[in-house]
C-alpha cells in the first residue's frame, strides 16, 4: 500500500526528535455516494483519499498532525510541527498513556459480494428500484430523497510500542427523507440503515421492504392518526427509540473524554461523574451494552484507532452504571484499562472516545405479552424529532410511528406522542424488555472539527411503565 | 496551481465532458484544543488536494483528487465513472465567466502565526478571572488558498485566512458561559473577551432552578440567535427545498418572520464567512433572503435557478446551493432596551441540538445551554436549568419584536455552521418545554 512504510518511517523520526510516544496512521479510502433526489440522480460523488496522521507525546504534552502529501519530507514536517507544540504545551499535569499489549495484526470485513465487483451503473440502479417500488405506491409524495454510500477503508497503524495493525473495512449505508402529503397535512420521516460487509447490504438489510413499510405508514398516520393521549401511562417503544435512547442517554454520558471535560466546549459534559460508578439509574431488567465486535454492523472494528482488541462493554448493567468508554488517555487519568474505543473518521483527524454499536440487550419478552399488560397506552414504533441536552439528562422523542393500546391491542395510528424525560425517568420505567433486537445506522457527531462517526443504534422492544406523555 | 486548476479542467474537456470546474487548494491550518484550564492537544493540518465536478452528457460526477502528480489517471476515472452514471434531467449547467473580483485581502500577520497558545491561555485568564473554574475551548488558525478554473472561462484565486477561539466557562457542574471570538485582520483578535464573556455568563448562571414550561417572551443572545439565522439560511437552500427538507416551499412574496427582520447571504462581508467567489467561481454577492419580514428569494446555483425561473445569487456548493454568510441585519435597540422591554421572558445565551418533527411546518425543538436567565420587568431574577425551546421555525421569527444595534460575528460547531454577523433580539411568546421526573 502507498504510504505505509511512511508509518514506521513517521514514528521512528519522532522517536528520534524527542517523542516519548508516537504513533502513525495511514488511512486509504475509495468508495461513491449516490444522491436521488425526486427520482433524478442529482449527483455521483466519487472519492479516492490517503494520507498520513501522526500523533505524538513530547514534553508532557500531545499533539496531532496530518498530510496527504506521502513522501517523507512532508511526514517528517508533520512530525516536526507535531513534536513542536506538544513541548510548547507547557502543561501542569504531563498527559500519559496506560499502557497496553503490543499487538502485530492483519484483520478485514468479509464481503459476500464484493463491492468493487458491482458496477457503478448496477448500484445506482439497485437505488432507482427502490425508489420505483415507491413512485409504484402513488402516493402524494412531493419529496423524496435518497443517498446511498458506500466506502472501503485500509488502515495500517503503527506505533512506538512495536504495534503494527493492517485492516480492510468495507461499509455501505443508504439514509433517506421522505414528505407524504393530504389535505393540507403532511407526514415526513428520516430514516438510516448501514452494514459493515459487501453489496449484499440491501438484501441483507431489507431495503425495499422498510422503504415500502414506511412509506405506507406515513400515508396510515396522515390519514387515520389522531391526537396523542396526553398523561401518565405505559409506553411500549420499538427499537429504532430503544436504540436511540441507548445511544443518547448511556452511551454519549458513559464516554470518559465527556466525564473528564475534554468535550466541555463542544459535545458536553456528562451528569455521570467518575464517583457515580455502580450508582443506579435504571431498573434491574436494563442492560445497555457498547459492541464494535458485532458482524456486520455499521461500526464493526477488530481493533481501535490506538491498536487497542475491541470487545463488548457493558454501560449499564442490571440498571447500573457499569462501565465507561475509554481510550488510552482517558484509562491512564481514571486508573483503569483502554476498552478500546477508540476512533477518528480518516487519517487527517485524532482518535477519540466513541461509541461503536450501542443497544439494549435483548431479553425474554414477546411483544404480545408486553401489550397484554397494558391497559391504556401508546405504542411508539418509531421517532422524528429528538434531542437531549449536552450533559445528557433530559432527552425528548417525538413518535414518527405510533399507536394508541387499549386494553392490550394496538387500536390506531396517534400523531406526535411527546416523551420528554430525564435520563433516570427512562431507563427506571422499563419493566419488560424483548427477545428481538434491530438496528439503524446514524452519525455519531463529536470532537472538533466534528468527526461525524458511523454509529449503529439498536434494541429489543421494551415497555416503560407510568410515564408522562403529551 | 493555477496552471494545474486549468489542466485539470483542459483535461476534463479533451475527454467529451461538457462542463468541468476544478478546484485545487492547499491548506496549512492548526488548532488547539483545551479543557481544565489547560491544552490538551494541538492539530495541525497540511493538505494539497483538488475538488472536480464534471458533467458529461448530463451525468453529474464529482470527485477530490488527492494525488495532484497523477491528474490524467483522476480525470480518466472519473469520466469513465460519468458514463456509468445517470443524467441529471434537472441539470441547468455553470456560470459563463470569465468574471471581476473584489481585491484579495489577507492578513499576513495570521498567515505567519506558528502558535497559538498565548491566545489560549489568554481566553482562560479572562474567564478565570472572571470566576470561573474550569474552561474549555478550541482556537483555530485558518489558511486556505483556492485556485479555480472552469471551462465556462472562470480562473480565480482566493485566499481565505482567519482567526477563531470558543472558550467555555464553568463556574459549577451547572453553571456556565460561552463566548466567541473571530478576526480576519490580527490586530482585532481579543481573545480575552470571549473568555470575559464565557466567563461572566457562567458568573450569572450560579444555582440554577429547574426551569418552567409555558410561553414566554425571550431575549435571545447572538450566539442562540445564530443558530436560528442560520436554520432560515439552510432551509432556503433551492436544495433543502426541492428535498422537502424547508418550511420555504412556495413561499417567496410571503410573509416568513416579522417586519423587524431582514436577513441577507453576504460573503462580501469581512467575517470568516468572505469568499471572492462560490464553487461555480460566480462572484460573491450580497443577497436579501427576507426583507422586512418577506421572503424575497431562495439561495441558488445555475442549475437550481433555470429549475426556478431566476438568476443564480452566487451560492453554489459542491451538491446544491449553500449559504456562505449569514448576516441579521440589525435594529435600532439597545441591549438594555431589550431588556426594559421583556416583562416576563427568559434570556437564552446558547442552544444546540436543534431538530425537526417535520422540515415543510418547521416544526422543532432546541435545547438551550450555558446561561438561561429568568427575566421579570427587565430584571434578571433567577437562573433556570433543564428547559427546551419547543416551537416553529417560522413562528419564532414571526414573534420577533426587536433586535439591537449592536451585532456580534459567530460561528460554533456544528450549530452556527454558517459564519454569521448577528444582534440580540426580543421575541414573544416563544415556547418552552421541560422534562418528566
Amino acid at each position: 500500500m502507498p504510504g505505509e512504510e511512511l508509518t514506521h518511517f513517521a514514528v521512528d523520526y519522532a522517536r528520534s526528535k524527542g517523542a516519548s510516544y508516537a504513533e502513525a496512521r495511514h488511512e486509504y479510502q475509495i468508495g461513491e455516494q449516490m444522491i436521488l433526489k425526486n427520482g433524478v440522480l442529482d449527483a455521483l460523488n466519487f472519492w479516492e483519499d490517503s494520507g498520513i496522521g501522526v500523533r505524538i507525546l513530547a514534553g508532557g504534552g500531545l499533539a496531532f498532525s496530518s498530510t496527504n502529501r506521502l513522501n517523507k519530507s512532508d511526514v517528517r514536517g508533520a512530525v516536526d510541527s507535531a513534536i513542536r507544540k506538544a513541548k510548547g504545551a507547557a502543561r501542569r499535569d504531563p498527559i500519559s498513556f496506560v499502557k497496553e499489549e503490543t499487538v502485530v495484526t492483519n484483520w478485514s470485513v468479509p464481503e459476500k459480494v464484493k463491492i468493487i465487483d458491482v458496477p457503478t451503473d448496477q448500484k445506482i440502479g439497485d437505488l432507482v428500484e427502490v425508489d420505483k417500488a415507491l413512485v409504484d405506491l402513488k402516493l402524494k409524495m412531493p419529496a423524496r430523497m435518497f443517498v446511498m454510500a458506500h466506502n472501503r477503508i485500509r488502515k495500517v497503524f503503527v506505533n512506538s510500542e512495536g504495534s503494527e495493525i493492517k485492516s480492510y473495512s468495507p461499509r455501505i449505508r443508504l439514509y433517506y427523507y421522505l414528505t407524504v402529503t393530504g389535505e393540507g397535512d403532511a407526514e415526513q420521516t428520516y430514516r438510516n440503515l448501514g452494514w459493515s460487509g459487501g453489496w449484499e447490504a440491501l438484501d441483507e438489510l431489507k431495503v425495499m421492504d422498510k422503504v415500502i413499510e414506511e412509506a405506507k405508514s406515513l400515508q396510515a398516520t396522515l390519514e387515520k392518526g389522531k391526537k396523542s393521549p396526553e398523561g401518565k401511562m405505559d409506553l411500549v417503544v420499538g427499537s429504532q427509540v430503544s436504540g436511540i435512547a441507548s445511544h443518547e442517554s448511556c452511551g454519549h454520558p458513559t464516554e470518559a473524554d465527556r466525564i473528564l471535560g475534554r468535550e466541555s466546549s463542544q459535545a458536553g459534559k456528562s451528569f455521570i461523574t467518575p464517583e457515580m460508578m455502580g450508582k443506579r439509574v435504571g431498573s434491574e431488567v436494563v442492560n445497555v451494552v457498547d459492541d464494535p465486535t458485532l458482524a456486520n454492523a455499521i461500526a464493526y472494528y477488530a481493533y481501535d484507532d490506538e491498536g487497542v482488541k475491541a470487545r463488548r462493554r457493558y454501560l449499564y448493567k442490571d440498571g447500573l452504571i457499569n462501565e465507561f468508554l475509554h481510550n488510552r488517555e482517558t484509562a491512564a487519568k481514571l486508573g483503569t484499562r483502554s476498552n478500546g474505543a477508540a476512533r477518528a473518521t480518516n487519517y487527517d483527524r485524532e482518535a477519540i472516545v466513541r461509541m461503536a454499536n450501542t443497544f439494549v440487550e435483548p431479553k425474554d419478552w414477546e411483544f404480545e405479552e408486553m401489550l397484554e399488560g397494558v391497559k391504556s397506552g401508546v405504542y411508539m414504533k418509531s421517532f422524528m424529532e429528538w434531542n437531549i441536552d449536552d450533559k445528557r439528562w433530559n432527552g425528548k422523542y417525538v413518535g414518527r410511528e405510533a399507536y394508541l393500546i387499549e386494553n392490550g391491542e394496538v387500536k390506531y395510528p396517534v400523531r406526535k406522542t411527546v416523551l420528554e424525560v430525564t435520563t433516570p425517568a427512562f431507563w427506571s420505567a422499563v419493566d419488560a424488555v424483548g427477545k428481538d433486537l434491530e438496528f439503524e445506522a446514524g452519525f455519531c457527531g463529536k470532537s472538533d472539527p466534528t468527526q461525524a462517526l458511523d454509529a449503529a443504534f439498536g434494541g429489543p422492544t421494551m415497555r416503560l411503565r407510568n410515564i408522562a406523555l403529551r | 496551481m493555477e496552471d494545474l486548476a486549468n489542466k485539470i479542467v483542459k483535461k476534463a474537456v479533451d475527454l467529451g465532458c461538457e462542463d468541468a470546474v476544478a478546484d485545487v487548494y492547499e491548506t496549512d491550518s492548526f488548532q488547539i484544543r483545551f479543557s481544565q484550564n489547560q491544552i490538551d492537544i494541538t492539530n495541525s493540518w497540511r493538505e494539497r488536494a483538488a475538488s472536480l465536478f464534471i458533467v458529461r452528457l448530463k451525468r453529474v460526477v464529482m470527485t477530490d483528487i488527492r494525488d495532484l502528480s497523477k491528474i490524467g489517471d483522476a480525470v480518466g476515472k472519473v469520466v469513465k465513472i460519468a458514463k456509468a452514471s445517470q443524467e441529471n434531467t434537472e441539470y441547468g449547467g455553470i456560470a459563463k465567466g470569465p468574471f471581476r473580483y473584489s481585491p484579495l485581502r489577507v492578513d499576513k500577520r495570521i498567515i505567519s502565526l506558528r502558535d497559538g497558545s498565548d491566545f489560549v491561555y489568554s481566553a482562560v485568564n479572562a474567564a478565570l478571572a472572571e470566576g470561573a473554574k474550569e474552561t474549555a475551548g478550541s482556537f483555530f488558525r485558518n489558511d486556505q488558498t483556492h485556485y479555480l478554473a472552469t471551462s465556462n472561462g472562470v480562473e480565480a484565486k482566493d485566499r481565505r485566512a482567519n482567526l477563531y477561539l470558543s472558550i467555555r466557562a464553568l463556574t459549577g457542574p451547572e453553571s456556565s458561559g460561552h463566548g466567541i471570538e473571530c478576526a480576519t485582520h490580527f490586530s482585532r483578535f481579543k481573545p480575552e473577551k470571549a473568555g470575559e464573556k464565557a466567563g461572566q455568563i457562567a458568573a450569572m448562571a450560579k444555582d440554577p432552578k429547574r426551569g418552567e414550561a409555558g410561553k414566554f417572551d425571550v431575549i435571545f443572545e447572538p450566539l442562540f440567535l445564530g443558530s436560528m439565522a442560520d436554520q432560515m439560511a439552510i432551509r432556503d437552500s433551492a436544495f433543502a427545498v426541492m428535498a422537502g427538507l424547508s418550511p420555504f416551499g412556495k413561499k417567496i412574496g410571503k410573509r416568513v418572520a416579522s417586519n423587524a427582520v431582514t436577513i441577507y447571504d453576504d460573503a462580501t462581508a469581512d467575517g470568516r464567512g468572505r469568499k471572492r467567489f462560490d464553487a461555480e467561481g460566480v462572484p460573491s454577492r450580497k443577497t436579501t433572503i427576507i426583507h422586512n419580514g418577506i421572503l424575497k428569494t431562495h439561495l441558488h446555483n445555475t442549475s437550481t435557478a433555470k429549475i426556478f425561473k431566476t438568476k443564480t445569487t452566487a451560492n453554489a456548493g459542491l451538491v446544491g446551493p449553500d449559504p456562505l454568510q449569514v448576516v441579521v441585519k440589525p435594529g435600532d435597540w439597545k441591549k438594555d432596551e431589550l431588556f426594559e422591554e421583556c416583562r416576563d421572558g427568559v434570556y437564552v445565551t446558547n442552544t444546540w441540538y436543534t431538530r425537526y418533527q417535520n422540515f415543510t411546518t418547521g416544526d422543532f425543538s432546541t435545547i438551550p445551554r450555558d446561561g438561561i436567565f429568568r427575566v421579570k420587568k427587565g430584571e434578571i431574577v433567577g437562573t433556570w436549568k433543564d428547559v427546551r425551546l419547543t416551537d416553529n421555525l417560522l413562528h419564532l421569527w414571526h414573534n420577533v419584536k426587536a433586535l439591537s444595534k449592536e451585532t456580534h460575528e459567530v460561528e460554533w460547531w456544528g450549530e452556527v455552521a454558517v459564519p454569521s454577523f448577528v444582534p440580540y433580539a426580543l421575541a414573544t411568546k416563544i415556547g418552552f418545554t421541560r422534562s418528566a421526573e
